[in-house]
């Protein structure tokens, strides 16, 4: 379904198929643990478990569980596998005196419990992150922008601060106007899609000149002025397909555009309010 | 010629009175594949060729429907198997029902198709397209982005579980054997590859890049599935290659996994395995050096497993290109010499030619052109990453984006034309590296936009030069370019016949010398398997998965 969905949609619809825009969202990437402890930890029991690791554990795992001299605990298969600290409380009593991992044996399984909620909560955090601050991505030269819009870009030719981009820095956050400024087409809340058009020349010459709806391989569909649907098959390039596409200066600029120039015309659009 | 003749007969009708059914002779194992597709490659070379050519130029036009089967994932009437009573909760991965989830390259051996998806594998009549029996396996949970094979070896199969096992089934029965588990889910590994069958080695490869894990390749000993051998696919302390890393625990949580099927050369006794991207994912700054042997094209002796040589498709990856794209495996005359060669069209969107003998590079060329993540290429054939196309605070834009010019749906060399093809897309993505305080797991602090792109397209390389010799832009595919992967695998075949699939559910049959098309139909998914053929009871087949279903083709009498 992913395939057919990111096909032939606007942009924002496309991004919801990416799963690697979601960052944030634990798993994304990989799907969930094949359970997942952390669901039924209490933060009470994340802090209690930090009380614990800190004097504990901390001085050889590091003080975020991510290891120093110690191991890292957030990779570590007997924490990733424990539920409520029971595996852990068998493996905290007696240690790995050998490996110099000192034992535990007064531990209780309530505080293997803590300790294991407040390490699955250090997983979680170390995976998840905080969400993304979209405005941080403004990093380029305002004014540069402004003078690659109306030299270099050639972005005049097509687009107005005052007319078409009247207010677009207030319009779409940051993150969108830059993806916006590489790939035009739709996105969230933009104007709907200017369509192509496309000329049809049959093999006697006769050509038909109208509004393109789709085309592949073996098809064109087109409609007139009159809401006309017409389809032609193809085979070989037979009959000629010519589109024009309003958006094509954008196509062109895919193997041109620079990230300099991105993030300032990112930071001279942002301007626009 | 008489004597041995006099032979090999009675020897052939009593081994095919031995092996009627589900048994799959050994000796059927490398060559090519003519009435049995009997491996994920059909043979070890990776090729997708076939040397039938009853289907061809000249009746291609009337190819028809013999049979659909649709997949069957219902439990009741299945075998089960699994390492706990009762199947979890999973969540599909990306992809796994997009794309079609029959990814699955099927094997057919003795009538016989022996096929795969995450959890479920199944036996089909080869005549009917009507099931024989269907496993279900009782996951424990697991990335289930997909399955792309089975292995068999005698009467038993091998399929790899999103829970981090490799199986042996029964074949005639599907009833399961026994389970060993390749390693824990719990870590986020998972079983994704079709185990490749040599000898009496059942290769395994694993996947799962979340949480910084170690990443090898396997050996197992097919009657008991205990590990022969096994190799890392990072260096630890004091190995060779630890030089391209800061330290050794950053080697040893560097990834590189193995996630798909390996080739193999028996007279070199070589095999051929792509390697992964390194971890973090896109945290070079935590990495750095090479990182070797991630993203990489390596040569392993078959039965130690040990490191023969190795090439890096992509040396320190910053960017999520895997090397797993097929290794493919031809000989070729160049400048007079007959040459034992091996290519590689990689996901980066660099194309390369070895000799699989010393791994010594002889073309490298980029086979699309909007890669822009790199500074050309070094004296060792290897591609220079540029760290300003790093992910960053304000975006990079990256192509080819996640999908890659290419991806795991392997692509086909025809020895007849002497060309590599392979279906491509040109697509883009802005990165962003947000955050980069403290440790980092997998893809953290890290995101992407996806803006669309240029282009798909099918295009024919010759791997002499390394340059085009024909590109075949698929209408429509400008804007929003499709996974490369999502358009499923090539065959080609002595018919003087390419087959692969286009964007809107097509699957067509071209010249391979011109490009031409010459025959298609239409599925209601994009092809997501990569496509098979075989001669039965006198009678060329072709098979190909789109969506949920396997369709199979002959001539229409």
């Amino acid at each position: 379904m992913r395939s057919r969905l990111c096909h032939g949609l606007p942009v924002a619809a496309m991004l919801s198929c990416l799963p690697i825009l979601f960052a944030q969202t634990p798993g994304a990437r990989g799907g969930p643990p094949a359970a997942a402890p952390q669901e039924r930890v209490s933060s009470a029991a994340v802090e209690r478990g930090n009380q614990i690791y800190k004097p504990s554990c901390a001085f050889c795992h590091g003080i975020d569980a991510r290891g120093a001299a110690g191991p890292d605990l957030a990779r570590s298969l007997i924490v990733l596998n424990d539920a409520e600290g029971k595996d852990l409380a068998v493996f905290l009593r007696s240690g790995r005196p050998d490996a110099g991992m000192p034992a535990f044996a007064d531990m209780t399984t309530e505080q293997a419990a803590d300790i294991s909620a407040f390490l699955h909560a250090r997983i979680e955090e170390s995976r998840a992150r905080a969400p993304m601050n979209v405005n941080a991505i403004i990093v380029g030269n305002a004014a540069q922008g402004a003078a690659f819009f109306n030299g270099e870009g050639k972005c005049n030719t097509c687009h107005n601060p005052s007319a078409d981009f009247k207010g677009i820095g207030a319009k779409y956050d940051p993150m969108v106007l830059q993806g916006r400024i590489i790939n035009p087409r739709g996105g969230r809340g933009g104007p709907p899609v200017k369509p192509s058009s496309v000329r049809v020349t049959l093999p006697n010459g006769q050509t038909t000149t109208s509004r393109l709806v789709a085309v592949n391989d073996f098809s064109v569909t087109l409609v007139d002025g009159a809401g006309n649907r017409r389809t032609f098959e193809r085979d070989n390039e037979v009959p000629k397909v010519e589109i024009t596409d309003p958006y094509q200066a954008h196509l062109d600029n895919f193997l041109k555009m620079t990230d300099k120039h991105m993030h300032d015309l990112t930071a001279y659009l942002v301007t626009l309010k | 010629m008489k004597p041995t003749l006099r032979l090999v007969i009675p020897f052939t009708i009593a081994s095919s009175l031995l092996f009627s059914q589900a048994v799959l002779d050994p000796a059927l194992l490398g060559k090519p594949p003519v009435d049995a597709w009997p491996t994920f490659h059909g043979d070890y070379s990776g090729r997708h060729y076939s040397t039938l050519d009853q289907i061809n130029q000249s009746n291609v036009k009337n190819l028809g429907l013999a049979w659909v089967y649709r997949a069957n994932r219902n439990q009741q009437g299945a075998q089960t198997g699994g390492a706990v009573p009762e199947a979890v909760p999973f969540k599909l991965g990306p992809g796994a029902l997009g794309g079609g989830f029959l990814k699955s390259t099927p094997l057919m051996v003795n009538g016989v198709l022996y096929f795969s998806s995450p959890d479920h594998a199944w036996a089909v009549d080869a005549r009917t397209g009507k099931e024989i029996w269907h496993l279900f396996w009782k996951t424990k949970g697991g990335e289930h982005i997909g399955n792309r094979g089975l292995g068999m070896y005698g009467r038993w199969l091998y399929m790899e579980t999103p829970d981090g096992y490799v199986v042996c089934l029964e074949a005639e029965t599907g009833k399961e054997r026994w389970h060993r588990e390749i390693a824990d889910v719990r870590a986020e590994y998972y079983g994704t590859a079709s185990p490749i069958v040599l000898g009496n080695h059942v290769i395994v490869g694993l996947s799962g890049d979340v949480l910084d894990v170690p990443a090898w390749l396997e050996s197992r000993d097919p009657e008991t599935g205990e590990v022969q051998w096994k190799w890392y696919t990072t260096p630890r302390a004091g190995e060779k290659g630890i030089e391209t890393w800061p330290d050794a625990f950053a080697a040893e949580h560097g990834g590189g996994m193995t996630w798909q099927p390996v080739t193999y050369d028996p007279d070199l006794n070589l095999v051929y395995v792509g390697t992964g991207n390194p971890n973090p994912v896109y945290r070079g700054d935590l990495r750095k050096g090479s990182n070797l042997y991630t993203a990489s094209i390596v040569a392993l002796n078959a039965d130690t497993g040990k490191l023969v040589w190795y090439f890096q498709s992509s040396p320190h990856d910053t960017h999520d290109w895997d090397a797993t794209q097929v290794p493919v495996l031809f000989n070729m005359t160049i400048d007079g010499q007959p040459r034992k060669l091996l290519a590689q069209a990689s996901r980066n969107g660099y194309f390369f030619v070895l000799d699989r003998t010393t791994g010594k590079n002889l073309v490298t060329s980029k086979f699309v052109e909007s890669p822009n993540w790199d500074n050309g290429v070094d004296e060792h054939g290897e591609p220079i990453p540029n760290p300003e196309k790093d992910s960053q605070l304000g975006g990079s834009l990256i192509s080819p984006n996640n999908g890659g010019a290419v991806n795991w749906a392997p692509p086909t060399y025809d020895p007849e034309t002497e060309l590599f093809y392979l279906n491509t897309a040109q697509g883009y993505e802005i990165h962003y590296q947000y955050s980069i305080e403290g440790p980092a797991f997998g893809s953290s602090g890290h995101t992407a936009q996806a803006v669309g792109g240029i282009e798909n397209s099918l295009r024919a390389i010759d791997p002499r030069t390394g340059k085009l010799r024909w590109v075949h832009k698929y209408a429509g595919s400008e804007w929003n370019p499709i996974r490369p992967e999502h358009l499923g695998g090539l065959l080609s075949t002595a018919g003087k016949l390419l087959f692969a699939g286009a964007p809107g559910g097509f699957w067509v049959a071209y010249d391979p010398v011109s490009g031409r098309q010459l025959w298609h139909t239409t599925f209601d998914y994009d092809v997501s398997n990569t496509p098979i053929t075989y001669m039965l009871d006198g009678t060329q087949y072709l098979l190909v998965g789109a969506g949920d279903a396997l369709y199979a083709f002959r001539v229409q009498k």
